[in-house]
């Protein structure tokens, strides 16, 4: 499909509407990937942080990569030019898909479509000036495959006009849904412990019900062998995943991290301590 | 009474244990092969016994791969440690039909316009080798040592991008560790995330 066309309409659409409204949403299509910077909100006020995303339309097929990758691939990464007092914080990474392209390869990441979200910070103080136009810009990189990869980039912009906060109708849906897919705590009284064997990890999810179905994401590439079957054991209260070690793996660890995903329901963070062997 | 069926399954099921028994550990030895070259000579790891070789997993049309050919990068390396000794096998386990796969004429004519000087290019179009090693991106990176035993296994260098301007502010890891065993010191990074693109197996 090709997506020039509609990239330069958008391009010239934003520009007017520029003119007289809140946003300037810049649209680039690269091959296989439409990638636009959006915001939940629709204007900009002193000391309110502010919701971005970098929203990627992929075409059927392709995919990008999670902030761990897996077996190959790289994740997105954006490099902001804020006006003075804004920062931008880290990179709000949706759960996961696994990919497996081999025996030998798991990827971690993203197909059809990903909002990738961003907080912005803002000052107390912002001048007149800048109250009458504020622009957000950032250089995204990423790398974008199927059974080849392209690595791509590009220059977004946005413009915010300052007024009382309000959301985005045209983007509030996409936020909340990205909202869904990220992990959250695990809830009060879980627990999250792994026991070193020789080939294995045995992570523990101590829970207030039985889980018969989860998969484990490694946030920490060299650790887990990504395209290794992880087997699940339901208890009473929780489950025991077996994770087989990664080959590059050659130290003990003490804490094993990442996302534990119940296909259906939520994904939490995990942040396991690692008990090792008793000798 | 097993059927055929059940004999194949069972075939395949000892095949894959046994592929996974000698998957590339670090510390242990490096599993033995005999694979052909780009100029259809044999080549064993065996013959190269008393000499350190480094294993290079290769895909020409890979932006990574790219990277570090179009900067002369892999070159450069190539060039630097045959010099000093080292037997430098590249290996292409790219499917007939995907990405990197070529001819062994094709190869050799690569070889001559990107100036590589590798020991010898290994032709893995079945991906044994590279099932073998559980080679996972391209570039992949092995050290074999003189005595057999595996003392790298991972990626070219610390920045897993496809931007050639991040050579210059890179350490490169097999150069570390060649320099590290040459002088009779352990590898301080002797297992790191490969990156890159996949392998492109049949399967």
């Amino acid at each position: 499909m090709d997506w020039k066309p509609l990239q330069r309409g958008l391009q010239c659409v934003c520009f007017v509407l520029a003119a007289w409204t809140a946003g300037l949403i810049v649209v680039q299509s690269a091959p296989h990937a439409r990638v636009e910077l959006i915001s939940l909100q629709t204007t900009l006020h002193p000391g309110s942080d502010l919701q971005l995303g970098i929203h990627f339309i992929l075409e059927p097929g392709w995919h990008i990569y999670w902030i761990n990758p897996g077996d190959s691939g790289q994740p997105p990464s954006f490099k902001w030019q804020l006006a003075p007092g804004f920062s931008a914080g880290e990179i709000q990474w949706p759960r996961p898909e696994r990919m497996q392209s081999s025996a030998e390869l798991t990827d971690y990441g993203y197909h059809d479509e990903a909002l990738l979200m961003v907080p912005i910070h803002a000052p107390q103080f912002i001048n007149n000036e800048q109250l009458r136009g504020l622009r957000f810009a950032v250089e995204a990189k990423w790398l974008v495959c199927r059974e080849v990869c392209i690595p791509e980039h590009a220059n977004l912009e946005l413009l915010l006009h300052s007024g009382a906060i309000k959301e985005n109708s045209a983007t509030a849906k996409l936020f909340a849904d990205a909202e869904k897919l990220l992990p959250i705590a695990m809830p009060q009284g879980w627990k999250a412990e792994a026991e070193s064997r020789k080939e294995h990890f045995l992570l523990t999810i101590a829970a207030n019900r039985q889980l018969t179905k989860a998969v484990f994401f490694p946030l920490e590439p060299g650790q887990i062998d990504n395209p290794a079957p992880q087997t699940l054991q339901a208890t009473t209260h929780g489950a025991k995943i077996t994770l087989k070690k990664s080959d590059l793996l050659l130290k003990p660890i003490t804490v094993l991290r990442g996302v534990l995903v119940i296909p259906g329901g939520p994904a939490y963070w995990i942040e396991a301590p690692v008990r090792q062997p008793i000798q | 009474m097993k059927s055929p069926r059940h004999l194949i399954l069972l075939a395949c099921a000892l095949l894959a244990l046994i592929a996974s028994a000698f998957a590339a550990k670090v510390g242990e030895p490096a599993p033995g092969f005999t694979a052909v070259d780009s100029n259809g000579k044999q080549q064993r790891l065996s013959d190269y016994k008393g000499k350190y070789v480094v294993l290079e997993w290769h895909n020409q049309g890979c932006p990574y791969t790219k990277k570090h050919y179009a900067s002369g990068n892999m070159q450069r390396l190539q060039k630097e440690w045959t010099a000093k000794g080292v037997v430098w096998l590249t290996v292409i386990s790219s499917a007939p039909g995907t990405q990197g796969f070529v001819t062994p004429s094709q190869e050799n004519d690569y070889l001559k316009t990107v100036n590589a000087v590798p020991t010898a290019v290994l032709m893995d179009p079945g991906g044994s080798l590279g099932h073998l090693y559980a080679a996972k991106t391209t570039p992949h990176m092995f050290i074999i040592d003189p005595n057999g035993t595996l003392i790298y296994n991972g990626a070219i260098d610390d920045h897993p991008t496809s931007d050639q301007s991040d050579i210059a502010n890179s350490k490169n890891y097999v150069s570390a560790a060649l320099q590290e065993a040459a002088n009779g010191k352990p590898v301080t990074e002797p297992a790191t995330r490969p990156y890159g693109c996949s392998v492109k197996y049949k399967d």
